[in-house]
């Protein structure tokens, strides 16, 4: 865009036009979506119109049930995000500093890796039951793996120079690890948890719509159940904030935590 | 000790060697097998964890019988077409938007927007619309696999190498044959890569919507092993579905390596 411009005048056109082009078509198929809904050209039941929807959205939110089962997801994606993050940096990194650990985990991570990682909701029901613990769990075992195995190949690409270096300067293996490797394997690491983010609000939801227990997962399938479809449209604009907040949030952590870079 | 074992098999025969290295490297697997047994019956119920043997004398039961085949070929039907046209559109969408500003002006914030929704939130919304069924698990799979594909085939043609389409230009290619010529073939890889992506994705959806929203299919043969309480059943179909999906995404890439022979 043109500096020159913007300095000029506060009201910038070029800005606008910019602006318009790239939204244009989401309020088309906006407007056409609340047309279709308040003429009824498609059932209500498949498509209520717009409007229906983000009353719906703004009367669950003001009843405080939009929050909770918000919450309620949030607290069990990211409690299982975090414990598998621990743990996956502590094997990615230690596989790539030991061959013994690499050894041992090797076959197990190219295993585990590929199963999808879905398929054992009915199992981790059958360990734990339906509630918190059970999905906690399965997010942590789901979301292990892509964490692992970032950390372990960013550690093993950290440069040999970096470690001969301080090595020559005397820093101790200890030292070493968390003051030269680890950071040099942040990035890698990060995006680890990038990957594995939106795989444990996958693996959140789909357990909340099988099990339910509460959460977006099992609010939008009440309302198909229900055929309260406004309930199903109002909890996806919810899960869209949600992706959003945490896509956009974990973006800035790596802009902060990786400012060097 | 990884360099210990591995100069001491460099002291075997030739033949010996490559056998002696694979079962080095898969003994953990093996110990977490037999540990596996063990627990089984002793320290936790062989309801809860069926043993390695009686899961894969099921595993053996569903493949003789013939009785996994019929949900397996529905499951990966579901892949095919699902896969399928998000490769079709996915490509057509991705150079589209990288070779012409409307089109991306049009499609851009519909991808922005819909980029960091877990696309498994969409089942109630395809129950709705599609009911309960194939439909559905195609419609999720398309969704979940569509937006690796177009990132990437936007970002090749995007960065196709300039002096291709000038050498081509100058030899009065025409804006057309440009398309089929130039661009489409210099973003194959890329375009392999998304793919490569979207496979284990694939099957993630698929399972999602199998379990939520089918009647037929692996997910829902998982599902329903584990709601009558056959969980040797239940195990048996994962260790199934897991190897298909292990096996799609090896195969794809050999199909990768072999398709790509000029980079």
């Amino acid at each position: 865009m043109d500096v020159t411009s913007e300095t000029q005048s506060g009201f910038d056109l070029s800005r606008l036009v910019e602006l318009g082009k790239s939204v244009y078509s989401l309020v088309i198929v906006l407007v056409l979506w609340e047309l279709v809904g308040q003429f009824e050209l498609i059932h209500y039941y498949f498509l209520p119109p717009l409007s229906d929807i983000i009353l719906r959205f703004i009367e669950l939110t003001l009843s405080g049930d939009m929050l909770y089962n918000a919450y309620l997801t949030l607290y069990r994606a990211l409690v299982g995000l975090a414990i598998a993050s621990v743990f996956g940096v502590l094997v990615g990194v230690l596989s790539a500093r030991n061959d013994l650990v690499d050894w041992f985990f090797d076959p197990i991570i190219k295993i585990g890796y590929p199963v999808p990682i879905i398929s054992l909701i009915p199992v981790f029901m059958l360990w734990f039951g339906i509630g918190d613990i059970s999905k906690i769990i399965m997010v942590a075992v789901g979301t292990f793996w892509p964490v692992a195995v970032n950390a372990r190949d960013s550690t093993q690409q950290v440069q040999q120079n970096l470690v001969w270096a301080a090595q020559m300067m005397g820093t101790s293996d200890r030292r070493l690890l968390r003051r030269v490797v680890f950071p040099a394997a942040l990035p890698g690491i990060i995006t680890g948890f990038q990957i594995a983010m939106p795989l444990s609000l996958i693996i959140t939801f789909v357990f909340e719509m099988v099990a339910g227990g509460g959460g977006l997962g099992a609010l939008e399938i009440q309302g198909v159940r229900s055929f309260q479809s406004t309930q199903t449209y109002a909890a996806i604009i919810a899960v869209m904030f949600i992706g959003i907040g945490l896509d956009r949030g974990l973006r800035l952590i790596r802009s902060r935590l990786l400012h060097w870079t | 000790m990884r360099h210990a074992t591995s100069q001491r098999i460099e002291a075997l025969p030739a033949p010996v060697q490559g056998i002696a290295q694979t079962i080095l490297d898969w003994i953990p697997l093996g110990i977490v097998v037999v540990l596996w047994e063990l627990v089984s019956g002793t320290v936790v119920a062989e309801s809860i964890l069926p043993p390695p043997t009686a899961v894969s004398s099921l595993l053996v039961e569903l493949v003789v019988t013939g009785e996994v085949f019929s949900h397996l070929f529905i499951s990966l039907f579901r892949i095919a077409v699902g896969l399928g046209l998000s490769i079709l559109i996915g490509v057509l969408l991705g150079i589209g938007m990288a070779r012409s500003d409307p089109v991306e002006d049009f499609f851009d914030i519909f991808l922005s927007m819909t980029y960091p929704i877990p696309k498994t939130a969409l089942v109630p919304l395809a129950i709705l619309w599609l009911g309960v069924g194939t439909e559905t698990a195609i419609l999720i799979v398309f969704l979940a696999c569509l937006l690796p594909i177009v990132l990437n085939a936007y970002n090749a043609a995007n960065d196709v190498n300039q002096s291709l389409v000038w050498a081509a230009q100058m030899m009065g290619t025409d804006e057309r044959s440009m398309l089929y010529k130039v661009v489409f073939p210099a973003t194959i890889p890329e375009i392999m890569t998304g793919v490569r992506q979207a496979v284990p994705i694939a099957f993630v959806a698929l399972v999602s919507a199998e379990l939520i929203a089918s009647n037929q299919g692996i997910g829902y043969l998982i599902l329903t092993s584990g709601q009558i309480g056959n969980y040797p059943r239940m195990f048996a179909n994962i260790v199934i579905i897991s190897a298909v999906a292990f096996v799609a995404v090896r195969g794809f890439e050999e199909v990768r390596n072999r398709v790509l022979v000029w980079t």
